[in-house]
């Protein structure tokens, strides 16, 4: 039998960890106040644009709102790596970003797209019918509130596909369906459909325009209340320091998970086996690209211990790289190469989208140069993932006990 | 200087007394390998057998032997499997945008010539491999084109890729070298002999979570609103089946992989019996407070299962959990 102290281990006695996990957390915990605080801030001016849509529709302001939807994701997608690895932000997630969703739940779309044999509100159309039956349950959705959105549409039926709220939920009605299959073209929802009176196309203009309004202030409210988790005395800053070792646990699970079973794996490779375009994270608006390059180097951010924040200043401090390094400074080089190496990859997919190559056309059968730049940040996300526990090794940290379970707080008992 | 012929006597004594060796080599070699020659052999069994009749009834009992191979092997989402989405195209589940369905309507609409299996290879991952062809072979609704070209072109894909994931586990650049020649110069994939049993643990758990969290975690739902429509393989009756396969297919590789695992296989033995008592083969039962309950308590024993391996097979092996690619959400 080999023994090992593995569970019972001591890494905070070690010599690497001499170096203070206690400012590493510090520094972990500034950049998610100042890249939850940024997702707040770009999430108010995108409410002050939908505000000035929904006021006087005009391509002008449908523009615009689009444009601040497109910058509010730049900080949101660099906190994604806070996922996984913090109960609080997981509880919380789904309201925010969930996807990919059944859209027809929400508003109107093509003939024939609205079929899912899993979800019989894939066809619910919302904004068209202020009273439905759901769950045998009449309900009376006349007046669409914040509430509404969260409490009732939201996950409907207990169906995840069933997305009413969130970043996404907001894209479908700023852009619409992408009906371009993997040819060129995102969505292309007309302002008209924002028009009030008889211009008005797509029906219930306005229960769209409420809709949309209601669900930016939800993402409003939802990104003030994480801010304020993470912010001096907030909950989700004093749980990674209450425990340091569990805190730096913390950091490398979202790492590793997003690096690998999500971003890797559920997002990019799943939609190039499926070929299907609708299979891209932001599928309405043609931004997948920037969100996949934004995910990438939020899972650099935290391990180099800096953020770029969207007003150009820096938030720095002692990092895990540096913790890494102390203990087996070849793992952390290594990481670090890999860390690089994922984010070019990932901006290889950037630079291949703004030359006219939008994601979903990367996915198209038969597209051999789509499918390499996507498989190339598939193995680079992977690469990573291998070093990633090869850290979680070198800090002599323990992903099971970290993930915990009612045998683990207790692992004598198993043996008795 | 050569060992004193005393010493290597004592040397032999001391390996015949030895219990039989137990690691990833011989995970390898008794579970892994033979797991892969025997899908590729009965994938091929059922190629042949399509091409000769698409009639259901006949294809039946080939169908149900390649879906049996894949269920022992269907835990192992590394190296081959991982590459031009295999494990991905070979069983496709969960589906909840239900992509499966609309994937394979449009290729049966379109040309039947184009149904060869080179155009196969390159459809969505959804439309093919064993749910696709349970989709034709025990339609939920009358099709609306004669199945059989394509019945035939999914089985030669699954076919074809049954064979080749077993070959990209042999030979000098297959991936059981790789696992096998961990440490050495050159070695980028596994830097030590511990990654490797790492990667084999974090695989045995993040099987066993699936099990508890997929196939009897979907159909259970909530309590008030139960799935039993979204058991997996339910139309081919395979929804209990496959996960007694799949348990017994991870109780071998840990029997390979460790000696002295008691308590784990304990409780695999616990899991199975109860699975194997449970006279639900589509877990229709959950609609049912007395049926739901029995699927209930397996679920609680394959958590409780997973549980005791996490703890006696990371001691044992002397390894940390690793990331896997179920670890998104």
């Amino acid at each position: 039998m080999r023994l090992t102290a593995l569970l019972l281990s001591s890494a905070l006695a070690s010599p690497a960890l001499a170096a203070d996990p206690a400012a590493v957390l510090d520094t972990y915990a500034d950049i998610a106040e100042a890249a939850y605080g940024d997702s707040l801030t770009t999430a108010q001016a995108l409410q002050a644009a939908v505000a000035a849509l929904v006021a006087a529709p005009s391509d002008a302001t449908l523009q615009a709102a689009r444009a601040a939807w497109v910058a509010a994701r730049v900080p949101y997608q660099q906190t994604e790596v806070f996922r996984f690895g913090n109960p609080i932000v997981d509880d919380w997630e789904g309201r925010v970003n969930a996807w990919p969703l059944d859209e027809g739940l929400i508003d109107y779309v093509a003939a024939g797209t609205a079929t899912n044999e899993e979800n019989p509100q894939a066809g619910l159309n919302v904004i068209a019918h202020p009273t439905f039956t759901l769950s045998g349950r009449q309900i009376d959705a006349t007046v669409l509130t914040p509430a509404l959105i969260a409490k009732t549409l939201h996950e409907a039926d207990g169906i995840e596909a069933n997305v009413a709220s969130g970043y996404h939920a907001i894209e479908f009605l700023l852009w619409g369906q992408d009906l371009n299959g993997t040819g060129p073209g995102a969505g292309a929802r007309p302002h008209t459909d924002f028009l009030q009176g008889a211009d008005c196309t797509g029906g219930s203009c306005d229960r769209r325009a409420t809709y949309l309004v209601a669900a930016t202030d939800l993402l409003v409210a939802d990104l003030d209340y994480m801010a304020g988790q993470w912010a001096e005395g907030g909950a989700a800053r004093a749980a990674v320091a209450a425990d340091p070792e569990a805190g730096l646990m913390a950091i490398l699970t979202g790492m590793g998970s997003l690096s690998y079973g999500e971003q890797a794996g559920e997002r990019m490779k799943l939609g190039l086996m499926l070929n299907d375009p609708e299979e891209e994270h932001d599928c309405f608006s043609d931004n997948t690209h920037m969100s996949h390059f934004y995910d990438g180097l939020g899972i650099r951010n935290v391990y180099l211990g800096a953020y770029n924040r969207v007003d150009g200043s820096v938030v720095a401090g002692p990092s895990l790289s540096n913790l890494v390094a102390a203990s087996d400074a070849g793992v952390d080089a290594q990481l670090r190469t890999e860390l690089d190496a994922s984010v070019g990859a990932l901006q290889a997919i950037v630079t291949a989208a703004e030359g006219g190559m939008a994601y979903d056309q990367m996915l198209a059968p038969g597209n051999a140069t789509g499918e390499a730049l996507i498989l190339a940040a598939v193995d680079a996300l992977v690469t990573q993932t291998r070093s990633i526990e090869r850290a979680v090794t070198a800090l002599g940290l323990s992903k099971l006990k970290f993930e915990g379970s009612d045998s683990l707080d207790n692992p004598n008992a198993v043996f008795q | 200087m050569p060992r004193p012929p005393v010493l290597l006597a004592l040397m032999a004594a001391l390996a015949l007394a030895a219990p039989a060796r137990a690691d990833y080599p011989e995970a390898i070699r008794d579970v892994i390998l033979p797991g892969y020659a025997a899908f590729a052999e009965a994938a091929a069994a059922l190629d042949t057998a399509a091409q000769a009749s698409c009639e259901a009834q006949a294809l039946e009992p080939a169908f149900h032997t390649a879906f049996d191979a894949w269920m022992a092997v269907a835990p192992l989402r590394i190296g081959p499997a991982e590459e031009d989405g295999r494990a991905l195209a070979i069983l496709f589940w969960p589906d909840p945008k239900g992509l499966g369905a609309k994937a394979q309507a449009a290729l049966l609409a379109g040309e039947p010539a184009a149904l060869t299996p080179e155009g196969l290879a390159q459809a969505s991952v959804a439309a093919r491999g064993l749910l696709g062809l349970e989709r034709l072979l025990w339609p939920a609704e009358p099709l609306p084109a004669d199945p059989c070209p394509l019945v035939r072109a999914t089985a030669a894909d699954l076919a074809r890729m049954a064979a080749d994931l077993r070959d990209g586990w042999q030979g000098d650049t297959g991936f059981a070298q790789a696992m096998l020649s961990a440490g050495t110069e050159g070695n980028a994939e596994f830097l030590s002999g511990p990654e490797v049993r790492q990667a084999i643990f974090t695989l045995i758990h993040a099987g066993l979570e699936q099990i508890a969290d997929q196939q009897l975690g979907r159909p259970l739902g909530s309590f008030d609103k139960p799935r039993p429509e979204l058991a997996q393989a339910r139309a081919s009756g395979r929804s209990l089946s496959n996960v007694v396969l799949e348990l017994q297919g991870l109780r071998a590789l840990t029997e390979s992989l460790t000696p002295d695992a008691p308590l784990t296989l304990a409780a695999f033995d616990h899991a199975l019996g109860l699975a194997e008592a449970l006279a639900d083969p589509v877990f229709a039962g959950v609609a049912t407070p007395g049926g739901r309950l029995k699927v209930e308590i397996l679920q609680q024993a394959v958590r409780a299962l997973r549980d005791t391996a996490a703890v006696e097979l990371a001691r044992e092996l002397d390894v940390d959990l690793g990331f896997n690619a179920a670890d998104g959400d």
